[in-house]
């Protein structure tokens, strides 16, 4: 008697505890779609042969995407560090300059 | 003195029968059951009247600066499209679980099914009210209390201008520079 009892507590069990965890995993569609992510203006999407430049629409879309070509070009400038570009090629220059000494050294 | 009788008996008639509606629990308040037509209309009426009468003095600035737009894009796109939805998009999760239902604001007043809308003066005077104040027990939110009134008109220039964009033109003037 007690060993059915058991036998059929784990058959649920065996059944329950899998649909249980799966269905507290499942999720009615991806949560991508909540997710808000800050994106870029695509500016290689505008058809400047349609536009008219005196719509409010087509300014405010030519002022987004040239802000953000402005910006990035700064971020480039601002990357490259010109200064210290010129303190390479003298580093390299006095490298250069240091090794030959070194291979006439030698001889 | 038996008209007063009267009148009292039907005071605390009338006080007895709405608690036993506020505490019998008979009214289903959940979202996913739709109002009778006659409590809909009821509700809608009334809210479209308060609206109308609360907006009716506000002045509206010029709104075709494009700058507005593009302020007004942005906020938008974090704000409302949820609910109200973007150029190309039929429903979101929020458009289809709120009740009453968010309105499509991607489509022109004119197709909006029920109520008048009103010249494009009236139109924007309301979504002025409606954004800053928003309205009660229908999931709409009170921006003012955390949005200034130059940055309320910026979204009402953009929604007057969204049912007009395409899915392209909508990414690029909501994108973050």
């Amino acid at each position: 008697m007690k060993t059915n009892l058991i036998k059929t507590i784990s058959k649920i069990a065996l059944v329950l505890i899998p649909t249980l965890t799966l269905s507290m995993t499942a999720s009615a569609h991806d949560p991508k779609l909540h997710a808000k992510k800050p994106e870029k203006a695509d500016c290689s999407k505008m058809d400047h042969s349609k536009m008219d430049m005196k719509d409010p629409v087509a300014m405010a879309m030519m002022k987004k995407c040239m802000k953000q070509a402005e910006a990035s070009s700064d971020k480039m400038d601002g990357k490259m560090d010109h200064s210290k570009m010129m303190d390479d090629k003298m580093d390299d220059k006095d490298m250069k300059k240091d090794m030959k000494k070194d291979e006439h050294d030698n001889h | 003195m038996k008209i007063l009788k009267l009148l009292l008996l039907l005071v605390v008639l009338g006080i007895a029968a709405a608690t036993t509606v506020i505490y019998s629990g008979i009214v289903n308040v959940a979202a996913d059951e739709p109002h009778s037509d006659l409590v809909y209309w009821l509700l809608e009426e009334t809210r479209e009247t308060s609206i109308k009468k609360a907006a009716e003095d506000i002045e509206v600035p010029d709104l075709v600066d494009p700058e507005l737009l593009l302020s007004g894009g942005v906020d938008y796109n974090f704000m409302c499209a949820s609910c109200h939805l973007k150029p190309g998009q039929k429903e979101s999760d929020m458009s289809v679980g709120l009740y009453p239902a968010p309105p499509n604001l991607t489509i022109s007043a004119e197709s909006h099914e029920g109520h008048e809308h009103g010249d494009d003066a009236q139109k924007a005077r309301k979504n002025f009210w409606v954004i800053k104040h928003g309205i009660k027990a229908s999931g709409m939110p009170a921006w003012g209390k955390t949005h200034d009134d130059k940055r309320i008109w910026a979204m009402v220039a953009f929604i007057n201008r969204l049912p007009t964009l395409t899915p392209e033109q909508y990414q690029i003037i909501t994108a973050i520079e």
